[in-house]
């Protein structure tokens, strides 16, 4: 368990790591679609949402909540991605 | 199986961060990282798709559909008050797994702990970027700065309290309100041109909720795409910060600007008309425009494409300088440029602009203010001293298109306005390009 624990620190580390070095190098001019794009990123959460769905049990108010964030994370990646997309193409059809 | 699926999905977030670097192929970042989370997303239900009610279809689908109306309707200019709005969301989602693990199924202690910081952080996010959003629309004044100080003394307490008491619901809803509160609190005090370092931090913390549910969850997947967005808005914040030469403490603190500090001038400054700067623009071999949030809330983008074309007809070179905090989010002058046809390979950072200044013709400086600032530069008291600013004043002559004298953000005056190089436009920032348009064709 410890071991575990301390791999999955590692590959947030490394995550982070490469993140930091790959974010760095985006030009200003790109500096919107990718807080769009991480937007969508951060709906990732719905993986969350989806594990532990089937979990909750009796309780309607926790499903609702559950319910709830299923709705924000679905809202996030894909009105995310779907304006990130519309600004890059922009971006694209003056190459 | 799974695990193969989770390893390409990371492998396909890396390699979409890596194709954003560059404008020319960033659309296929996009591609690749929808395909990752979509893998993600695939690999967490685990084939046991007959789990899960209709409830849960349902609210996927039509949540789904809500986004992808509100992206194909969104103005670009709105894009600062829906990135804001996202950020809420993903903070909101994140918060609300967080409490529903804490309240229903007993986590280990150092699950807890990580469960309360993802709640506390969440819904800090939720309720900070709702009120991001009502400023962003001018919706809301300043809150009293006073109710905020009060408020950031009480949350470190308030945090520490579940460590100390055995744990019950009430103070889990307890936490609840006093994150949301806080949110609400610490936001209202900032101020609108400190929004870009607003946003960017709540992006950051909205990926730092989604890193923390992942480690209760326990999925690799979430931890590090939760640190991909973490980082990606902590960097954004750092560059923000240091555009302002102020720290992020600094700026959360709030109650900087509004009020006019100083907005003296001892001289008269040279008032120009739309038939001037036509015939001074006509004799400029080169011309470099610095856009600010004024151009955004006169929508005047089209106006200055307009502008560029008729100036590149006639061979003039037209270049754009773009201040890391012009507008009301990183990049915001960037896409508002890009969707009315502006090359991107026109836009020029500070770093990149700031030596030509002294050898341009003409800068036309369009509703910025604080960002060309001089005393920046050279005086030691001014709230903006040590700024990096763009040098226009360095230029041959300076074009402000401007609504009145009134000072920027920072509450001061701008001597770059009575300078001898330099002539007021008094007008909106649409209206006013238009009429040097329409002048052009009479010269």
């Amino acid at each position: 368990m410890e071991a575990t624990f301390l791999l999955t620190l590692l590959i947030t580390f490394l995550a982070s790591f490469i993140g930091y070095e790959l974010i760095s190098k985006i030009p200003q001019t790109l500096h919107t679609p990718l807080m769009s794009g991480s937007n969508a990123i951060s709906g990732i959460t719905l993986i969350a949402a989806i594990l532990i769905y089937p979990e909750v049990g009796e309780s309607q108010l926790l499903k609702i909540i559950v319910l709830i964030a299923i709705a924000f994370a679905t809202l996030n990646i894909v009105g995310g991605f779907s304006v990130t997309g519309r600004i890059l193409e922009m971006f694209k059809k003056n190459d | 199986m799974i695990e193969i699926i989770l390893l390409v999905s990371s492998v396909l977030f890396i390699f979409a961060l890596k194709l954003f670097g560059r404008p020319s192929t960033a659309h296929r970042a996009n591609t690749f990282a929808m395909l990752a989370m979509a893998l993600a997303v695939f690999s967490a239900f685990n084939f046991g798709f007959s789990k899960y009610d209709s409830a849960f279809y349902i609210t996927i689908v039509v949540s789904g559909l809500l986004g992808v109306l509100i992206s194909k309707r969104v103005q670009m200019t709105q894009m600062p008050e829906l990135v804001g709005l996202f950020n809420g969301f993903g903070g909101g989602a994140s918060g609300a797994i967080a409490y529903v693990e804490l309240s229903g199924s007993s986590l280990p202690i150092s699950d807890v702990f990580v469960a309360i910081f993802s709640m506390v952080i969440g819904m800090f996010t939720f309720s900070g970027s709702l009120v991001a959003v009502m400023k962003l629309r001018g919706k809301l004044n300043n809150f009293s700065k006073k109710l905020a100080d009060i408020f950031s003394v009480f949350l470190p307490t308030i945090i520490v309290i579940p460590a100390v008491l055995e744990m019950d619901d009430l103070l889990i809803e307890f936490i609840i309100l006093v994150a949301l509160v806080a949110g609400i609190i610490r936001v209202a005090v900032i101020g609108g041109a400190d929004m870009p370092v607003v946003i960017a931090f709540l992006n950051s913390l909205s990926g730092i909720a989604a890193m923390s549910a992942g480690f209760i969850v326990n999925s690799i997947i979430l931890i590090v795409a939760g640190a991909l967005v973490g980082a990606s808005g902590i960097i954004l914040t750092l560059l923000m910060c240091a555009a302002m030469n102020r720290t992020l403490l600094d700026v959360l603190k709030g109650g900087f600007g509004g009020t006019a500090i100083n907005n003296e001038y001892d001289k008269d400054p040279i008032i120009t008309s739309p038939e001037d700067v036509a015939i001074q623009l006509s004799y400029a071999e080169s011309v470099v425009i610095v856009p600010g949030y004024g151009m955004a809330v006169a929508q005047a983008q089209a106006a200055v494409k307009e502008l560029t074309n008729t100036l590149k007809n006639k061979n003039i070179e037209v270049k754009f300088a773009i201040h890391p905090v012009a507008g009301r989010m990183p990049g915001h002058m960037n896409v508002l440029l890009a969707e009315v046809d502006i090359d991107y390979e026109d836009m020029f950072t500070l770093e990149d602009i700031n030596s030509e200044f002294s050898s341009t013709d003409v800068v036309i400086v369009l509703g910025a203010n604080d960002v060309v600032n001089p005393l920046a530069r050279t005086d030691e008291d001014s709230p903006i001293y040590g700024m990096p600013i763009l040098d226009v004043d360095l230029a041959k002559q300076v074009i402000v298109i401007k609504r009145s004298m009134s000072p920027g953000y920072a509450g001061i005056a701008n001597p770059l306005f009575v300078n001898d190089n330099a002539k007021m436009l008094f007008a909106d920032a649409k209206e006013g390009l238009e009429n040097i348009i329409k002048s052009f064709e009479l010269v």
